[in-house]
């Protein structure tokens, strides 16, 4: 039997004024019928673009293949440049963002009926039937009603299900999922994830899953391509694989999990005394809509928090998306105005003497922001960006600064050149260790970072949680760190604070948390982490209906 | 998951979407006071006595003081603010000075060739502008890219009073398809009246949204809607006539809408230009002859409707983008 999508030999090249870059390299690749191939890789390693060559979507004209050969049980599509009779109908194809993919002002339901119109000349009223079973099928409640809808009105994981709903439309053999819930909450990805190996099941799906993520991979795959640099250099059988990889580059990645780190030494800390921040009740709402002659209501983004952070201890803040996280830290900072309750830094209150309180948190605390790109001034050298703020807090004396600020690069093990280069020449690691140089310029007792390493490739992502736990190590130095990825937390954070709904719902040691969560809420959470262990399934192991019927 | 709920009910929730055509208009009566208090006193800037202008030079002391009692031109400016504002609480926009009949009714005759040359330009605007913006948008970089680049940016320069002129020499003088100027009487003869003037308001209007679609559809094509409808299969015209054009669409409504508060001033020159007889034309007799009333009333007229433009522009824009909540 041949396999359904066998890659061989093929290479794309970025041609421009005579200039020619190669990002695919070479790449081999067969995809066996009924399996799940994960592809992992960092970001420009490929990934995407070999997917995107498959479907005939290069993304400009300036990208051409120069070598190889794509067979679809056995022919080559590259030759008769097929690609019109093969997307949709016989390779599906569902992206990392569904918001941006899903066409904003077209019902969702005519988004899967225009395929099965097209490719199955279906009626309306037909197609309209078939259309309202997919959607039932991957998971909506309401088929009817999900139909009418508009994008807008979904969540992102109903974003994703409505994507794979349009990409099932026309019952494809194979279908490419490119990173489907990088953009998702854990408990979401865990929902997306399931329902992906559900359908593979029921149809028969053939199926490239595209992650960054090695624990998503060793969760649903049966067989792992790694790639690095446009080029494949390992593929195996994912248990195998996982226990001996053979590659270097393969080992990295899997020694960077954040879930096979332990839990580092952490500082001892003293509760005994007054802590440094504490919120008292904290309160914050938004007002939404509302508009001439109407009255808008209030989001309470946070609900009635209360929270004391000790000096030296490192705090992990997780939650999901909309949980208040964000907001309780640009809060305690001092960004966003509290509607009631206070913040006490060091016993000075937020909210009875606002303008000194804020004025000793700019001298004592530093924030780290999500996108390391757009944090930093495009304009100016990362030297400039650290001069400025040591200027401004005044601590420095001028003829020190050029000093202090080749000490601050060497703390971030950014080399000393980097302070005359821009953000834009810098990769995304290397933006946030300078962010993390900016922070740490004002000399601050406490860093909030928030989701900083979110953005990042895991190989990064695990240097800058070693950044992070050097610098905590002195015991000097009060970290609260927000993410979603409890993963890290456990990873990093002594203490960790799950939030849900804008409420504090469990507040306790790392160690004890993961172990025993005490609210249902934090042990869904935590079933939910992929682990990089095939053998410690998603969610504690619950088998699915389909998995229970097809058990022996 | 929410409760299932009836069709019935989803179509109230689309309704909803509507709500804002109740009290919108609400708004709209500030506005349209300031833009009285405006015109009223503008026009009382402009030099000259209406009075000794009706009369001429040779009028009398006398009788230039009956014409101004006759049309309370002798009140304090605040009393015949007063009284204007009064009058058109009762629906009325007080008497021409210069036509000796009610302003209302003068407007009314007016309005027809004004609303018909501003719809047969934004008619004829679209009608170059989206195939142009599409043409250019599908071969970017092309021939007829460039050409139809070159010719927007041309079209946004020339100014309507040459363009009107040049199109009168060509068409009328020269090839003698088209009257030079004027309305007809019955409908044919009103289009094809309506061809050369609508053409020159259609060249600019259409050069402004050409760019606009233009920028548009390339970020649409370029966009991941138009990636994931590829990757479901779709054609390249589906996929540009379904998806891109729509999403393309939303912004250029508003623009147009900007555009039209901007045309119905720019048909003053137009309809001189073609000697219609519309607002336009008589606005400028009214100015010239410091005919207050009609002044005002076209000025109010003209204000009016493009609050009216703007807000239809809203209601189109909540329908063609789902997303929108005004």
């Amino acid at each position: 039997m041949t396999a359904p999508l066998a890659i061989a030999g093929l290479s794309v090249a970025f041609r421009h004024n005579g200039e020619e870059r190669r990002l695919l390299d070479d790449v081999a690749l067969t995809l066996n019928r009924g399996e799940i191939l994960g592809l992992v890789g960092e970001s420009g390693s490929g990934k995407s673009l070999l997917c995107r060559t498959v479907m005939g979507l290069l993304p400009s004209a300036k990208l051409q293949v120069t070598a190889g050969s794509i067979r679809l049980d056995g022919e080559d599509i590259l030759a008769g440049d097929r690609f019109a009779d093969i997307r949709g109908r016989r390779i599906g194809m569902i992206f990392q963002n569904p918001t941006s993919h899903l066409d904003p002002v077209m019902r969702i339901g005519q988004q899967i009926s225009e395929g099965l119109m097209r490719h199955k000349g279906l009626g309306a009223q037909a197609a309209r039937a078939e259309a309202t079973d997919l959607l039932a099928q991957v998971g909506f409640a309401d088929p009817p009603r999900a139909f009418e809808s508009f994008a807008h009105q979904f969540s992102g994981g109903m974003r994703q299900r409505a994507m794979i709903a349009i990409a099932l439309a026309c019952d494809p053999e194979i279908l490419i999922a490119d990173e489907p819930t990088t953009a998702l909450d854990v408990t979401i990805q865990a929902q997306i994830l399931r329902l992906l190996m559900d359908l593979r099941i029921e149809r028969g799906l053939s199926m490239i899953l595209i992650t960054h993520d090695l624990g998503v991979v060793a969760q649903t795959c049966d067989r792992i391509a790694v790639m690095q640099g446009g080029r494949i250099v390992e593929t195996g059988e994912k248990r195998a694989l996982l226990a001996a990889p053979q590659h270097g580059y393969t080992r990295q990645l899997i020694a960077s999990h954040p879930s096979v780190g332990a839990a580092g030494a952490h500082v001892a800390v003293d509760r005994e005394g007054a802590p440094l921040i504490r919120v008292e009740n904290l309160e914050v709402r938004f007002p939404v809509g509302g508009g001439f002659l109407r009255k808008g209501q209030a989001l309470r983004a946070v609900k009635d928090v209360s929270l004391s952070v000790w000096a030296g201890e490192t705090v992990g803040i997780v939650g999901e998306s909309g949980s208040g996280k964000s907001t309780l830290a640009r809060t305690i900072l001092g960004l966003t105005p509290a509607t009631s309750g206070d913040v006490l830094f060091e016993g000075a209150s937020l909210a009875k003497d606002r303008g000194a309180t804020l004025r000793r948190l700019r001298s004592d605390a530093a924030m780290v922001f999500q996108d390391p790109f757009n944090s930093l001034n495009p304009r100016m050298t990362i030297g400039a960006t650290l001069a400025e703020v040591l200027k401004t807090q005044g601590e420095t004396p001028p003829d020190r600064i050029a000093a202090r600020i080749g000490e601050l690069l060497d703390m971030v093990g950014l080399e000393r050149s980097f302070a005359g280069r821009k953000p834009r020449s810098l990769s995304g690691g290397q933006c946030q260790r300078a962010g993390i140089a900016r922070a740490l310029a004002v000399n601050p007792r406490v860093i909030i970072a928030d989701e900083c390493v979110a953005a990042l490739d895991v190989t990064i992502q695990a240097q800058i949680i070693d950044l992070f736990r050097a610098l905590t190590a002195t015991g000097k130095l009060t970290l609260i760190f927000i993410a979603h990825d409890l993963a890290i937390v456990r990873n990093l954070c002594e203490r960790v604070v799950v939030m849900h709904h804008g409420e504090i719902v469990e507040d306790g040691p790392s160690t004890r948390i993961f172990a025993r969560p005490e609210r249902p809420y934090t042990a869904a959470l935590i079933a939910a982490i992929p682990d990089i262990d095939p053998d410690r399934p998603l969610n504690g192991g619950t088998p699915t209906h389909i998995q229970q019927e097809l058990a022996p | 998951m929410r409760p299932p709920r009836t069709a019935q009910r989803r179509g109230a929730e689309g309704l909803h979407r509507y709500r804002f055509i109740l009290f919108r208009p609400l708004q709209f009566l500030p506005v349209l006071l300031g833009i009285s208090v405006i015109t009223f006193f503008l026009v009382r800037l402009i030099p000259g006595d209406p009075a000794r202008i009706l009369l001429g030079t040779r009028a009398t002391p006398t009788a230039i003081a009956n014409i101004r009692a006759q049309y309370g031109l002798d009140e304090p400016y605040l009393v015949q603010y007063f009284f204007f504002l009064k009058n058109l609480g009762a629906g009325e926009m007080g008497r021409s000075t210069l036509f000796k009949i009610d302003v209302l009714r003068l407007i009314a005759t007016r309005i027809e060739p004004t609303l018909a040359l501003v719809l047969a330009g934004v008619v004829l605007a679209l009608l170059i502008a989206v195939p142009s913006a599409a043409l250019s948008a599908r071969r970017q970089g092309g021939a007829a890219d460039h050409a139809v680049r070159v010719l927007s940016t041309a079209g946004l320069g020339f100014p309507s009073f040459w363009l009107g002129a040049m199109l009168i020499l060509l068409f009328s003088v020269k090839l003698d398809w088209l009257p030079v100027s004027g309305y007809g009487t019955n409908l044919g003869d009103k289009l094809v009246h309506l061809v050369l003037p609508g053409l020159t308001i259609a060249l600019s209007l259409s050069a402004v949204l050409t760019r606009s679609l233009r920028a548009g559809m390339i970020a649409g094509l370029g966009s991941d809607i138009a990636t994931a409808a590829r990757a479901r299969g779709m054609p390249e015209n589906v996929v540009f006539w379904r998806h891109v054009v729509p999403n393309a669409l939303v912004p250029t409504v508003n623009l147009l809408a900007v555009n039209i508060g901007w045309l119905i001033g720019g048909t003053v020159v137009v309809e001189s230009v073609f000697a219609v007889p519309g607002l336009g034309q008589l606005m400028v007799r009214g100015i010239f002859s410091r005919d207050y009333m009609v002044v005002q009333g076209v000025a109010l007229t003209f204000a009016c409707a493009t609050v009216l433009i703007n807000f239809i522009a809203d209601i189109v824009t909540v329908a063609l983008d789902p997303r929108v909540e005004l």
